[in-house]
């Protein structure tokens, strides 16, 4: 019984000690923005080149979200239309076994 | 791991793009001919893609005090190989780039190279190099995954450290500096997200066990005794 619900438990574990450690950062760590490291690089490719991170202009002119609700906003969509597939295809395929349990079932 | 709009010099873009763009082209034949072969694998291509689509957009916090993203190509690599997770990430990478202005058409190379190209192919490496030994099915799944995060993470380090050295101690010191940044946020995340990742492995295993052995993934064998065990 354990045994078959090892991956379960490791996850969950796993999970547990990811925010555990959010916390104790979050908490103890002076300065931690938790802005995102993609910025973070970029504010390194400015200290390295000596030239203001405002001197980089897009390469090919881009659409930025006006405001991080906005971005939240599209960065949920991106991430519900991966649940819509990976939600959608469980149920079919679960759908699919019990089909084949139940025709195995009246042969 | 993206690599922001402007911040690559144009050469650089240019090569990086030079690199994708072939491995694009041979992901999208190949998924043409995995998908005349068995209409099936297209579900599990939507599991697998879906991850990918889930995960990116998930900017966790780590110990360095910043926030970054899981990759999810693992998955797909395991189960169609790195070109067709190429793909995958492209599309993925091109939704951000135009909305979320994460990354962006220019850079879109080095992007789609780091998380579309080198991971999945890391992944995929350990994966083919465990298959055949004794080894869990589940552990080979956890360390493809969690190691193709990693090194998507590796390669942006990589791509920027090339295209500014440092003026003292050059690429190395350039290369230490960006892996402080992106690697060492990245380990975390990437231990929980291979776990979570053999956990849906488990569920594939358990749900649809034929179309893992129809394309090959794991054999006939192995997936029974997966079965069995869990």
């Amino acid at each position: 019984m354990a045994k078959s619900y090892l991956l379960e438990i490791l996850a969950v574990v796993a999970i547990l000690a990811f925010c555990g450690i959010f916390l104790y950062t979050s908490s103890t760590m002076a300065g931690a923005e938790f802005s995102g490291s993609d910025n973070v690089g970029s504010n390194l490719i400015a200290e390295l080149t000596g030239k203001p991170v405002d001197s980089f202009s897009p390469l090919i002119p881009q659409w930025e979200p006006p405001s991080g609700e906005i971005e939240s906003c599209l960065f949920a969509l991106q991430a519900a239309i991966g649940g819509i597939f990976v939600g959608g295809v469980f149920g079919y395929w679960l759908g699919q076994k019990k089909k084949d349990l139940s025709e195995t079932n009246i042969q | 791991m993206h690599i922001m709009e402007g911040f690559l010099p144009w050469q650089w873009c240019l090569v990086w793009w030079l690199i994708a763009i072939p491995c694009l082209v041979f992901g999208i034949w190949q998924l043409k001919k995995i998908l005349a072969a068995d209409r099936e694998a297209l579900p599990l291509l939507g599991v697998t893609g879906g991850f990918i689509f889930i995960l990116s957009s998930l900017k966790l916090p780590s110990v360095t005090g910043s926030c970054s993203h899981p990759t999810g190509t693992g998955l797909a690599a395991i189960c169609f190989g790195p070109w067709v997770t190429s793909v995958v990430c492209a599309i993925v990478l091109l939704f951000q780039s135009l909305f979320l202005a994460h990354g962006g058409l220019s850079v879109l190379g080095a992007n789609i190279v780091s998380m579309g190209i080198v991971g999945p192919v890391v992944g995929y490496a350990i994966y083919r190099l465990l298959k055949d030994t004794p080894v869990n099915i589940y552990l080979t799944v956890f360390l493809a995954t969690a190691l193709a995060d990693m090194f998507t993470y590796v390669t942006t380090s990589l791509e920027l450290a090339l295209a500014y050295p440092a003026e003292v101690g050059g690429f190395g010191t350039s290369f230490v500096m960006f892996m402080a940044i992106f690697a060492i946020t990245q380990v975390p995340l990437a231990i929980v997200e291979g776990i979570v990742l053999a956990l849906v492995f488990k569920y594939i295993v358990a749900l649809k066990p034929d179309i893992l052995i129809r394309l090959n993934v794991f054999s006939e064998k192995q997936i029974n005794a997966a079965r069995g065990e869990a």
